[in-house]
């Protein structure tokens, strides 16, 4: 029988077979109880997984479930989810983003002041565009709304609404997961991008009014650093990163096993393991570009 | 008779649905504990049934499981036929089976109000069931006057309603679906007499409408003296009949 994941399951460590392994066996030349814990925590970590790619798909899958009025209702949360985790997050986004620009300009003058300006543009590119932008963006939306989404979602199912949702014949895959999953790849994206356009125009600032380049400089560094494959680069680190922060804060959060005592541990997980997940992409994409391009503007 | 304002690809939802509830060999575990242990009941359609049980004895969890609400470990639960836990809830009422759950808290969306709360599944199933917003609105406005909520508390959040306010407003929730499987997890607990009195009637009119399958789990003497059902007790994670007499 195929079953929904977010009514209340059973939990990971008693609701399956024991494991086969017995490491009080004759000849066993382990010590007992290792195996078990090591087997355990690696069953553990599998049907964890397995539950989260479960769960990523059948939320994208809950979108081509037939149900005109169920689409616009989960459009309408989608669109409020995005001016919560994207449009609310602008200040303090520009506040860091500006803070990041003018930082790499005076740490670039502090280590080499006699770089010409152009070099300073390509910096600009490549660290801010490429890597900055896209990280820090994301964790600020993973510690901003990554929690937000956990502690909600955590209560929710804590207090049986998501179960009341369910017996009502309405998706909670489709009106709570999906659009937080989507309102956060949406945000991600195009904050990242705001991102970008703010820390250079402050790294701009900062460097015309230190002195040490003009605006030409600047502009003939920045172009020619920024090449074609920047864009996929920049997109496809903004939709995975983005779907991360949603992703990850969603499956913790239907995780909570029904008493709220579970709900800051596993918001705080959450989170942990969020920032962890966007870091370890963020290096995978940008060694993968790099293999495969070589380093742009070679 | 095809209602012609549903779109051909639904099941009209006030069809008659046959088959009632059917749980066979159900075990549910959680954590150490043996909640079902192999329970098996049958409600045929239009049908009624009482569970009882001590404190602790698992009567939600037999009611989430009845309405497909929680991942059973074996075993099977078919609501008019069907398998009762698909991956997307709405599947169900796509096939015309319409769940109603009153569950003890209230179970309500916690940043919604009451009629907000209300009108969320009418709004989210208006193609399936045929209704236009004014239609959605009415139908929750009708429902929360039905179980006695004010006007004045109909767009206050849950938490600032008393228990037995949003108990009710749970209720209309429930019965604006117009369901055809319905499941009470103690529905007059923490109500006062007048509202509990309101509670059985409404109880005892879908036990008497044909087209409603029903299980109710309570204690309360007076509940199950006003319903004259079926009575079954859950014992050990097993389900056994109980005589009238032992109410």
């Amino acid at each position: 029988m195929t079953q929904s994941p977010f009514s209340l399951p059973p939990t990971r460590s008693d609701s399956q077979p024991p494991l086969s392994l017995n490491p009080r066996a004759p000849n066993s030349s382990i010590a007992p109880g290792v195996v078990q814990q090591v087997g355990a925590q690696t069953v553990g970590w599998y049907r964890t997984l397995r539950d989260l790619v479960f769960m990523l798909f059948a939320a994208v899958g809950s979108n081509f479930v037939p149900g005109k009025a169920a689409a616009e209702v989960s459009l309408g949360i989608t669109i409020r989810q995005i001016f919560f985790t994207g449009f609310q997050a602008l200040p303090l986004v520009s506040a860091v983003a500006a803070l990041v620009g003018a930082t790499i300009i005076l740490q670039t003058q502090l280590v080499a002041a006699a770089l010409p300006g152009e070099i300073l543009g390509q910096i600009l590119v490549a660290v801010v565009l490429r890597e900055m932008a896209p990280l820090i963006t994301a964790v600020v939306v993973a510690g901003r709304s990554g929690t937000a989404i956990a502690t909600e979602l955590g209560n929710m199912k804590a207090n049986d609404e998501i179960l009341g949702l369910s017996s009502l014949g309405i998706d909670p895959l489709r009106i709570i997961v999906w659009p937080r999953l989507a309102g956060t790849v949406v945000s991600v994206l195009v904050l990242t991008v705001y991102f970008g356009a703010i820390a250079i125009i402050s790294g701009f600032v900062v460097s015309l009014l230190m002195g040490v380049s003009t605006i030409g400089d600047l502009q003939g560094g920045f172009g020619d650093a920024l090449v074609p494959w920047d864009l996929p680069l920049f997109f496809i680190k903004g939709v995975g990163l983005g779907t991360i922060v949603g992703w990850l804060p969603c499956f913790f959060g239907m995780d909570v096993q029904g008493s709220p005592t579970d709900v800051p541990q596993k918001a705080s997980l959450a989170v942990v393991m969020s920032l962890l997940a966007c870091v370890v992409f963020n290096t995978m994409v940008t060694a993968a570009f790099y293999y495969i391009v070589g380093p742009p503007g070679r | 008779m095809m209602n012609p304002s549903v779109p051909p690809s639904f099941r009209d939802p006030h069809e008659f649905i046959e088959g009632g509830i059917e749980i066979d060999d159900v075990t549910f575990r959680f954590g150490a504990v043996q909640v079902l242990n192999m329970a098996t009941l049958h409600i045929p359609t239009g049908g009624c049934v009482v569970v009882t049980g001590s404190n602790g004895s698992g009567k939600s969890t037999l009611l989430y499981a009845a309405a497909g609400l929680i991942a059973i470990q074996t075993g099977s639960v078919r609501l008019g036929g069907r398998p009762a836990n698909p991956v997307y809830p709405s599947e169900l009422l796509r096939h015309g089976i319409r769940r109603g759950f009153v569950f003890q808290e209230g179970g309500l969306v916690s940043n919604m109000n009451a009629i907000a709360n209300v009108a969320l599944p009418l709004r989210y199933h208006a193609d399936v069931l045929g209704l236009t917003l004014q239609d959605v609105e009415q139908r929750a406005r009708a429902a929360l006057s039905r179980v006695r909520v004010l006007e004045s508390d109909i767009y206050r959040l849950p938490a600032h309603l008393s228990f037995g306010v949003r108990k009710r407003v749970a209720l209309a929730r429930a019965i604006a679906m117009e369901p055809n499987f319905f499941f009470f997890d103690d529905p007059d607990v923490g109500l006062d007499p007048d509202t509990a009195k309101l509670v059985h009637e409404i109880l005892v009119g879908y036990r008497d409408d044909r087209n409603v399958t029903m299980l109710v789990a309570t204690n309360r003497d007076l509940l199950i003296d006003r319903l004259q059902v079926p009575g079954y007790v859950l014992e050990g994670g097993q389900i056994t009949e109980r005589r009238r007499a032992a109410y």
